[in-house]
């Protein structure tokens, strides 16, 4: 009896035991798009002669992800991440590959699959513009088949956690961004799914919505064990959530690990300003970059190799610094960092 | 006035892009003339003139729908109702030029590259199919260039006052509604939905009050002789009158509302 | 079911939120409409009857048609307005829930507006009723509602089948616009006095000769054949290809996601 308990709903046969929650394997998929054109020759060309192009939205992606972790999927516009959230959560079929959740394959048994999933998006709502919230999450009630006393349980659990019990009864349409939001994150978690995917859930928030929603779902993931894969584009976010990342450009996926790792990997890179009105030539295998500003150069050192003091006693042997300002890589410059690696 | 220009052209091109949309609408437009056609021949089978005869009535329905996405009165703007609707509106007031105006080059973008894209298909085939279907010839020269001159003064008209209605839109708030109605009551008017010679005499006698006949029913009805030449030239007289009356009355309006949207914080 | 029903009802809730823009919309519609008869009474101010058919015969078919066409529109309009659900994502949250696809589509809108049309014919077909003063009889009577019944299924078959047209591109929806109003157009009228080729393609092809004109005529007096009076029954038939060409387009939808 023990290990049914242990994993709950997803209660599988001794043969998947060992499999992870969700294993993604070799997923590939392409769509194809009119090619644009420019000017009013090329547009009435365009208008006989279309020409199309093939993109591979992603691209042989494969990664597992164990129950009750959160995972941010990072990666810049148009590298794959909604495709792929879409496959996950069983709204597109793939090309090829193959996807286990639980004992499900999301777009072969959707019907059955999707009770097990809540989903967020941050630019679209579910809830009904005109009306209050309170009549949406009955609406769901009964879409999701969910008894009575469940369904209260889990409102009430809602409201109290999401701050919700002012805001339940006003018009949607009469609140703010961030109090629609809480709504929405709470619309897709009332039939208690086991896995919650967040799309861009933080766009347009302010800091206390963000710190609300940010620390419930810390908490759902925490007591309840429930699976979150986050997609976003703020760091911060990442970092408030995320142990691992996955990070993914041009359809492909480019690091997966956790986030400390990648952190460590760039964190003896230390940004060094110099103000000067002197020219600096330097060679040096510690530097990793360097650039012209107005009135001086910003390099970045590798601290591994040389150390700062150091560093600095070269070039004020150089030129005549008047002053310098030297900072840490922080997280976003570090995805930046790795775009730029990747060429992407 | 070159701003206004390269603003018609940048919509043209941006209209160009939908293909498909022109094709479905050339399909459209042939399938509803046939239908019309056929409706009518069961009428006129039993004989009788009524005003206009079964020729100049097909020549009247291939023109009109051949033309059909630059004379109708139904044309919203997508996007101009989205400024309207989500409040940003108010940036409008930050330009330099009348809202008005600019509208009016927007809407007179998009619909001309709308009907540059299907109208040729359906003269052409509209002109060589069988008699009981076909478009007729212009009944004479002096028609034909008349026509032309009544058509373009219909084009400007019918835009006038498409993008009237749409700053009604900006005070309503709704394309429906009063809107609607005035769509309505304009299409009845224009003699597009049912040629005015096929009216009762008394609504014949009301749409001429109005603009709306100015636009297509006009031309149309030149084009194929059911309006003399010397009828027509007088009723050019009355297309100039309410295109500079619409443009004016417009222009005001769009002033008007646009200082109250301002007060009132969009 | 249920599910339909409790959204139809938050459906009423959205709409009395306006309250000054419903009426509006409401007396817009009337007008509307009213614009479509109009075209058939001013054309009747010209000619006495079109191939042997008068007023009457034409505006009761006319009512027939629009009463089945605006049925779907007040409560079917999820279908209609299928390409925003495409468009605007709304169809891919439907596919993150277990429910039947249908139904959640159907429960997505409801336009109540539409009410003034559904209204508006229902008082033309008992104009045309009154003035036309058929000798009734119990098949009659269940004929004409035969008839009303079956102008509401076949126009859900038809917004079934131009749904499924945005499951293929949201473009030219022109195209699915041909489907529902170009029928709707020609089946207003009594589809006989049209040429052989148009009467069977509206019998074989897209039924509306058993939705008004078969029946007609038996309502009219002109047929006794009971097979006419029960022609109407013919259009479930139809129901068929339509729900299986939905639910295949559905299918595609999954695999290419455009």
């Amino acid at each position: 009896m023990g290990w049914i308990v242990i994993s709950g709903f997803f209660a599988c046969e001794g043969s998947d035991y060992e499999m992870s929650f969700i294993k993604v394997e070799a997923l590939n998929k392409s769509f194809k798009v009119v090619k644009k054109e420019n000017g009013l020759i090329n547009s009435i060309r365009s208008f006989f002669n279309r020409k199309y192009e093939v993109i591979n939205a992603i691209n042989n992606v494969s990664f597992s992800i164990e129950k009750g972790e959160v995972v941010g999927y990072i990666g810049p516009n148009g590298a794959g991440k909604s495709t792929t959230v879409k496959i996950l959560s069983g709204i597109l079929t793939p090309d090829s590959g193959t996807c286990k959740i639980g004992n499900y394959t999301p777009w072969l048994d959707r019907e059955k699959y999707v009770k097990e999933i809540g989903v967020v998006f941050g630019q679209r709502s579910q809830l009904w513009w005109d009306i209050p919230a309170t009549d949406t999450f009955d609406l769901l009630k009964e879409i999701y088949d969910i008894n009575d006393e469940e369904f209260i349980k889990t409102k009430n659990e809602l409201i109290s956690t999401l701050n919700l019990k002012e805001i339940m009864n006003i018009p949607v349409r009469n609140l703010s961004l961030g109090q629609r939001m809480r709504l929405e994150i709470a619309a897709s978690l009332i039939h208690s799914p086991k896995i919650l995917f967040l799309d861009e859930p933080a766009i347009g928030l302010d800091a206390i919505s963000k710190e609300i929603v940010r620390k419930f779902i810390k908490k759902i993931n925490k007591e309840k064990n429930v699976t979150v894969i986050l997609t976003t584009h703020d760091m911060n976010d990442i970092e408030a959530l995320a142990k691992r990342i996955i990070l993914i450009g041009k359809g492909r996926v480019l690091y997966d690990g956790t986030l400390k790792k990648l952190k460590n990997k760039y964190d003896n890179y230390k940004y060094i300003t110099i103000y000067t009105k002197d020219k600096l030539i330097i060679r040096n295998k510690a530097i990793v970059s360097k650039e012209k500003l107005p009135n001086g150069y910003k390099i970045i050192i590798n601290s591994k190799i040389i150390n700062i003091s150091d560093f600095l006693s070269i070039i004020s042997k150089k030129v005549l610094i008047d002053d310098v300002e030297i900072e840490n890589e922080n997280v976003d410059s570090i995805i930046v960092k790795l775009y730029e690696e990747f060429g992407i | 006035m070159s701003f206004y220009k390269s603003f018609i052209k940048l919509k043209f091109i941006a209209g160009l892009q939908y293909r498909f949309a022109a094709i479905a609408g050339i399909c459209t437009q042939f399938f509803f003339g046939f239908i019309y056609i056929m409706v009518y021949n069961a009428f006129y089978e039993n004989g009788g003139y009524n005003g206009i005869s079964i020729e100049s009535l097909i020549s009247y329905i291939w023109l009109n729908q051949a033309f059909f996405s630059i004379v109708n009165l139904y044309y919203k703007d997508k996007e101009i109702i989205n400024t309207i609707k989500n409040g940003n509106i108010s940036y409008e007031l930050t330009r330099p030029k009348n809202v008005f105006f600019m509208w009016y080059a927007k809407i007179l973008g998009t619909r001309l590259s709308n009907v540059v894209t299907r109208f040729l298909p359906i003269i052409l085939v509209s002109l060589i199919l069988p008699k009981n279907y076909r478009l007729g010839m212009p009944s004479s020269l002096e028609s034909f260039i008349l026509f032309i001159i009544t058509f373009i003064l219909g084009i400007i008209l019918v835009n006038l006052i498409t993008t009237f209605y749409h700053v009604i839109m900006m005070k309503t708030l709704d394309e429906r509604g009063v809107v609607g109605i005035f769509i309505t009551i304009g299409d009845i008017l224009s003699g597009l939905a049912v040629p005015l010679p096929l009216f009762p005499k008394f609504l014949q006698k009301v749409a001429n009050l109005f603009p709306f006949r100015y636009i297509g029913d006009l031309p149309f009805r030149i084009y194929s002789g059911n309006i003399s030449v010397t009828d027509g030239l007088k009723s050019i007289l009355i297309q100039i009158l309410w295109i500079i009356v619409i443009a004016i009355l417009g222009y005001i309006l769009s002033k008007k509302i646009l200082k109250k949207v301002v007060v009132n914080g969009g | 079911m249920r599910l339909y029903f409790k959204a139809f009802k938050l459906n009423i809730r959205s709409f009395m939120q306006y309250k000054a823009s419903f009426i509006l919309s409401f007396i817009s519609q009337l007008i509307t409409v009213f614009s479509y008869y109009f075209i058939i009474i001013a054309l009747f101010t010209k000619f006495d009857n079109i191939k042997g058919f008068t007023l009457y015969e034409v505006l009761l078919c006319f009512g027939i048609i629009q009463f089945g066409f605006s049925f779907n529109e007040l409560f079917a309009r999820g279908l209609d307005q299928f390409d925003r659900l495409i468009i605007d994502g709304g169809f891919d949250r439907l596919l993150l829930r277990p429910k039947n696809i249908i139904i959640q589509v159907l429960s997505t809108d409801s336009d109540l507006t539409k009410s003034a049309r559904l209204l508006e014919s229902f008082v033309i077909i008992i104009i045309s009723l009154i003035k036309l003063n058929l000798s009734w009889t119990f098949l009659k009577a269940l004929t004409l509602i035969l008839m009303l019944i079956s102008s509401c299924i076949i126009f859900f078959g038809i917004f079934l089948i131009s749904a499924s047209y945005c499951f293929f591109t949201i473009q030219g929806l022109e195209f699915r616009n041909l489907l529902a109003d170009g029928g709707k157009h020609i089946a207003q009228y009594p589809i006989g006095i049209f040429k052989k080729g148009i009467l069977y393609f509206f019998t074989f092809i897209i039924p509306y000769g058993f939705v008004n004109y078969y029946p007609l005529l038996y309502l009219l007096g002109r047929k006794d054949n009971m097979l006419y009076a029960f022609s109407p029954l013919v259009v479930l038939i139809y129901l068929v290809p339509c729900f299986s060409l939905f639910y295949k387009a559905c299918k595609r939808y999954a695999s290419t996601g455009s």
